[in-house]
């Protein structure tokens, strides 16, 4: 059964990516879960349309036949003809609903025994509107904990717990797997895994209020020697400032009150409030996905963070135009 | 044109009826079932976040005293006689009977409603220290509000039968109070049961 | 035939005595005159209909909610509205729909064509009736007043915790949301307990069980889906209002409180409360056909057992909602098997009824089209019903779009369509008047082309990413052009209401007179004038078939020997409707109004204080005293024409 359920799922996803291939999309499959269930729809897709067909049409013949009467047909004769097409009509329904029932347990059982041993573990927190991942090692000292962009390795399995610092969130990744919600209170296990290397995009599914909608998860997946270097990378303490204007940068940072809520390490900026900015400059996005990290953005985002996310727990801060290019300057270079 | 085939003459058919017969009947019994669900939802809700204590209570708080809510819900069961002689009283139009049956169960009611005060108080918790708590105040508060609006309407009853223009319908109505009066007092049976006696089991 | 004198169809004058009984009865069941008298008339007729109109209101204003939406997300980066006042809307959009339109709508045509269609004069308990509408309006009024004054709910109609705690929802936007469910709920719970109990004891003589119409079939699984599922969420909000106010834990997980069961507590509730919505629209399909066939619905045991089964199912499949979360596999597989299963018995509906047609002779009026539309539209949701409702396939569209697509396919296919199709049936017998057939058939086309012009999109954009309750999204997820196509075949469905409002305003001035029974319809309600005068029927109906206007010969069978000198309504046996008592309706009372506005002064004031609830209390008192105590002058009027000894009794 498992065998057949990949060969329909490969055989559909091949298809489908012909119809609709996109980012953050669950009809274009980049991991073995979201492969199967995307087999899964397309086929229970093709088989409502079919009972829709069939019923609309069974519906339009009737009005055409009953139109062509002069009379209703009340007769006795007439209720017991109608006895076995209804009969057969309500088998046939409860043979394609038990069917896909047991598609439906075959494929939740297929994805259940997919391999997951020595998996790679993550622990997602969710925030009021950003996504805290921390990637566990037995080995002590060798955590990594960053924001909004997980690196993952391309082709194996990572395990995912998650849970929440305040609201309900959830954790979304279309092209990879179903979602699963973090509950305050609760850990939720679930998993993901890319088979091709990409940039994966999901937004937090779960209503958790004002900046619900501006809070995207990005999954990069990468060759295990990339995501390696990149880990060791991640390892490291912030890169201490190299040029005066940085160092500047750095004193304004420390003085303001950033470090409240943020943390680089290795420095005296310790806050957990915030996402960690140790590695800021090797961000593709802020803000949890709403920008661009280029340095207008970041500019922006500094300043105003109110007028990016309204509603969002970061205060605007006052600083002077060579202030601003400081921090600038010296967030640029936490790679 | 169409005229009227009269075939049915109901003159003789009487006003005053009891029990499922009275559509007041029906009236208090879909009442009955909407409270009984809401203790159902007391109940499951008591039952659920117990899963999310080890110990139960849990601490700092002491097991709720059972003495005086024992001697409560006894009293409340019992006067299911009183109750019983009333309706019988209703039952049988005798308007004197009634008089006294309903001014002893409006004692009755009064007395229940103190001894529910110290119920709350056998809590030995205050509802805002954890969910357990809240859980067990809120399923005594709402029979409290069932038991304290029935002991209204019980009262009122004792002022329409003693000080009012009583007709052949109040009987009728008066049986339907008793028969909210049996489910009222046992239904509190299985809710003092859980909220007084699980944590002394669990 | 004069368009400003109805027709009447019943002779008055082969019988003097019907002349007499006609005057007196329009004296003492006649509505008391003026603003005053229609806060104090109990009669179902104008209580039905105030109900109807009311709940049309809010729709209108649901709609406008979603209009707004429609706009904002009409192209990505919109500023035009932000998160705060998104949240609202979006929030106000579904409570309006659900509590305030919905549900409120359906009861309310039952508590209007029930009585009729079973032949009595009244529902069992009229000043209740009132009492319920006006706890509904107060509910809506108190909603919309906080919206305006920027305090409306934001924390979406279903309120997670922890989201919707005292926590992360900070003043009283949540309260007010917590007390509107108050409000509604107890309006919802009234209707139900007055249809259960008039239905079981007001059918006319010889109305048993298997003779009972579709539709009121279907008002009555659907008030015991009612009696049971809604206090799950009255008491879950209370829970959330004392966790908000007097600091209770029932959702805080700090204190073994647990966000998951506010979750289990209003689903439970709340998937029960769209087959709530679903059920009557099931009636409403049953009697159109009927009546626009010519013919019996095809095997009416079956379509019986339908409705009760899937009132029963309904109850079973809740955990559906929940997926995402941490519930045990085992669990879930149960739930996919009950929310796939349900499918049949609706499916068995809609088998019964296309054989209905065949043998039918069909008249493609306005109400049956709308019928062909709700076949059409609702199986499309049905079947994503059945698509979500496997696990691994949940996982991907939950909290999409593609769930925003399912749900108004299934509710405005499932309950609009039929909703409409019924109005356009029934308007006749509330009004007197046809409604224009052309303007019907448009009203039809556009509202269904805008419909799935709107919502079909949203399946693809649920499974491209896009999330629910997101007030705008970026550029580069792709969402735009579709949500754009959305967008405009809102505007599709706004004209089409347009047209149906034009349609009936215009209709009730100036329409077509309808007569008795413009349909040549089969059931009791169009056994007497239109629209029914405050009496309902001149004399009781004796029903002596399924389809009593289609089997009756040169006469109509009736019941005599009612008093007509005061309100007084026969009760019949459960089974098999044989007359058992006569039964006085209340007359005309201020109390059940003031007691409403009590009651609203209690459940507004305990947002602010717990105090409220003894205030509240102590203002209800006089009121509901005042509703039963008996009038001696009523009573001695009363008693000096009763010919039942037992009834002085006491006195």
């Amino acid at each position: 059964m498992n065998r057949f359920i990949d060969r329909l799922s490969l055989l559909v996803a091949a298809a489908s990516t012909l119809a609709c291939s996109g980012n953050e999309s669950a009809l274009d499959p980049a991991g073995p879960q979201a492969a199967r269930i995307n087999g899964m729809a397309w086929y229970m897709f093709a088989v409502s349309a079919l009972v829709w067909m069939a019923v609309v049409t069974a519906l339009l013949i009737a009005a055409r036949k009953g139109s062509t009467r002069d009379l209703a047909d009340q007769s006795d004769s007439m209720n017991a003809r109608l006895k076995r097409p209804v009969v057969t009509a309500t088998s046939i329904t409860v043979l394609i609903l038990i069917g896909t029932l047991v598609y439906d347990v075959a494929t939740g059982h297929a994805l259940a025994s997919l391999p997951r041993d020595k998996a790679l573990r993550i622990e997602i927190t969710g925030h009021q509107w950003w996504w805290e991942a921390t990637y566990v090692d037995p080995v002590a000292g060798r955590q990594v904990t960053t924001a909004n962009e997980i690196h993952i390795p391309v082709g194996e399995p990572v395990q995912i717990i998650g849970s929440s610092a305040d609201v309900i969130h959830s954790f979304w990744i279309p092209n990879l797997a179903g979602k699963k919600d973090l509950i305050p209170g609760h850990a939720t296990a679930t998993w993901i895994q890319a088979d091709r290397p990409g940039i994966y995009r999901g937004q937090c599914a779960e209503f958790c209020g004002h900046q619900h909608a501006n809070m995207a998860v990005l999954v990069m997946a990468e060759s295990r020697d990339e995501f390696n270097s990149w880990y060791e990378t991640q390892l490291l303490p912030a890169a201490p400032p190299s040029d005066s204007v940085s160092k500047a940068g750095e004193a304004v940072f420390m003085s303001k009150g950033c470090p409240l809520c943020h943390t680089v390490g290795g420095t005296r900026a310790l806050g957990r409030i915030g996402p960690p900015l140790t590695h800021i400059g090797s961000s593709y996005t802020l803000a949890a996905g709403t920008l661009k990290n280029t340095r207008g953005n970041l500019a922006g985002w500094i300043v105003d963070p109110q007028g990016i996310k309204p509603g969002a727990k970061m205060a605007p801060n006052d600083l002077s135009g060579s202030e601003l290019q400081a921090i600038l300057s010296y967030l640029g270079n936490l790679k | 044109m169409k005229t009227y085939d009269k075939v049915l003459d109901v003159t003789e058919t009487p006003t005053i009826v009891f029990g499922r017969r009275a559509s007041t009947w029906w009236g208090t019994t879909a009442f009955m079932a909407i409270e009984a669900t809401t203790l159902v939802v007391c109940i499951a809700t008591y039952l659920y976040v117990r899963k999310n204590f080890h110990h139960w209570p849990p601490a700092p708080l002491r097991v709720p005293d059972v003495l005086r809510p024992t001697i409560s819900v006894t009293f409340l069961a019992l006067s299911n006689i009183a109750n019983y002689w009333l309706s019988r009283k209703v039952r049988a139009l005798d308007k004197r009977g009634t008089q006294i049956g309903l001014l002893v169960m409006s004692t009755i009611a009064a007395i229940a409603i103190v001894l529910r005060v110290f119920d709350f108080r056998d809590l030995n918790s205050h509802w805002d220290t954890n969910a357990y708590a809240s859980a067990a105040w809120i399923s005594v508060a709402f029979h409290s509000s069932l038991l304290f609006l029935e002991g209204i309407e019980t009262w009122v009853f004792t002022a329409l039968f003693w000080f009012g223009p009583v007709e052949g319908k109040h009987f009728s109505d008066a049986d339907d109070n008793c028969v909210y009066w049996y489910f009222m007092t046992l239904v509190w049976v299985p809710m003092y049961a859980l909220i007084y006696w699980t944590p002394r089991l669990m | 035939m004069s368009a400003s004198v109805p027709s009447v169809t019943e002779t008055m004058v082969l019988n003097d005595g019907d002349l007499v009984t006609r005057s007196e009865l329009e004296q003492s069941w006649r509505f008391p005159r003026g603003f005053v008298g229609w806060l104090r008339n109990t009669s179902h007729l104008s209580i039905g209909k105030r109900y109807i109109i009311t709940a049309f209101v809010f729709f209108g204003l649901g709609g406008l909610e979603a209009g707004l939406i429609r706009l904002q997300l009409s192209r990505p980066e919109n500023s035009w509205i932000g998160p705060d006042l998104y949240n609202q809307i979006f929030t106000m959009h579904g409570t309006t729909m659900m509590f305030l339109f919905a549900v409120p709508m359906m009861t309310a045509v039952g508590l209007y064509m029930v009585p009729l269609m079973i032949g009595t004069r009244n529902v069992s308990s009229p000043r209740l009736n009132l009492y319920g509408y006006f706890t509904y309006v107060v509910g809506g009024a108190f909603l919309y007043f906080a919206f305006f004054v920027n305090n409306g709910p934001d924390a979406g109609w279903f309120a997670y915790t922890p989201l919707s705690g005292p926590q992360f929802s900070p003043g009283k936007r949540v309260d007010v949301w917590a007390q509107t469910i108050t409000f509604t709920e107890i309006s919802a719970l009234i209707s139900a307990v007055i249809l259960i109990t008039t239905i079981f004891k007001q059918r006319a003589p010889g109305m048993s069980l298997n003779r009972i119409p579709l539709f009121v079939w279907a008002m009555l699984v659907t008030s015991f889906m009612i009696v049971f599922s809604m206090p799950w969420v009255a008491t879950a909000s209370q829970m959330l209002a004392a966790d908000r106010l007097v600091d209770t834990h029932f959702f805080n997980a700090a204190e073994g409180g647990d966000a998951l069961l506010w979750q289990h507590l209003f689903w439970f509730f709340g998937h029960p409360e769209v087959y709530i919505i679903f059920i009557p629209a099931l009636g409403m399909v049953s009697a159109i056909v009927e009546t626009f066939t010519g013919r019996p619905i095809f095997a009416y045991p079956v379509m019986v057992l339908s409705l009760i089964t899937t009132g029963f199912m309904g109850f079973g499949l809740w955990v559906h909602h929940m997926f995402a979360t941490p519930i045990p596999q085992l669990g879930q597989s149960f739930f996919t098997a009950a929310s796939t299963i349900i499918a049949i018995p609706t499916g068995v509906q809609i088998f019964c009824w296309i054989a209905t047609i065949w043998a039918g002779k069909p008249r493609f009026t306005t109400p049956l089209l709308f019928v062909i539309g709700f076949i059409i539209t609702f199986v499309i949701g049905g079947l994503t019903g059945v698509m979500i409702a496997s696990v691994p396939f949940d996982l991907q569209a939950h909290d999409t779009y593609f769930i925003v697509a399912h749900l108004h396919y299934v509710l405005i296919g499932g309950g609009l369509f039929p909703l409409f199709g019924a109005f356009y049936y029934w308007f006749p017998k509330m009004t007197g008047r046809m409604m224009s057939e052309r303007m019907g058939k448009w009203n039809f086309w556009l509202f269904f082309t805008g419909v799935n012009v709107t919502f079909f999109p949203m399946h693809v954009l649920g499974l491209e990413g896009m999330t629910r309750r997101i007030y705008t999204y970026l550029p580069e997820t792709g969402w735009g052009p579709l949500n754009l196509v959305s967008s405009l075949g809102a505007v599709v469905i706004v004209v089409s209401m347009v047209l149906f409002v034009a349609n009936a305003l215009i209709s009730w001035k100036r329409g077509v007179p309808a007569g008795d029974n413009p349909w040549g319809a089969a059931s009791l309600e169009w056994a007497t004038e239109s629209p029914p005068p405050p009496y309902v029927f001149l004399h009781v109906p004796v029903c002596t078939s399924e389809h009593p206007l289609w089997e009756e010969g040169e006469t109509r069978p009736v019941v005599t020997g009612l008093r007509t000198d005061i309100r007084e309504n026969l009760m019949t046996t459960l089974m098999d409707a044989e007359p058992d008592h006569r039964h006085d309706s209340p007359e005309p009372t201020i109390w059940p109004f003031v007691a409403a506005l009590a009651t609203g002064v209690m459940f507004i004031t305990a947002i602010f204080t717990v105090w409220g609830l003894v205030i509240g209390l102590l203002l209800l008192f006089p009121p509901l005293l005042l509703w039963g105590w008996p009038r001696k002058e009523e009573q001695r009027r009363r008693l000096a024409g009763e010919r039942d000894p037992l009834a002085r009794a006491g006195s």
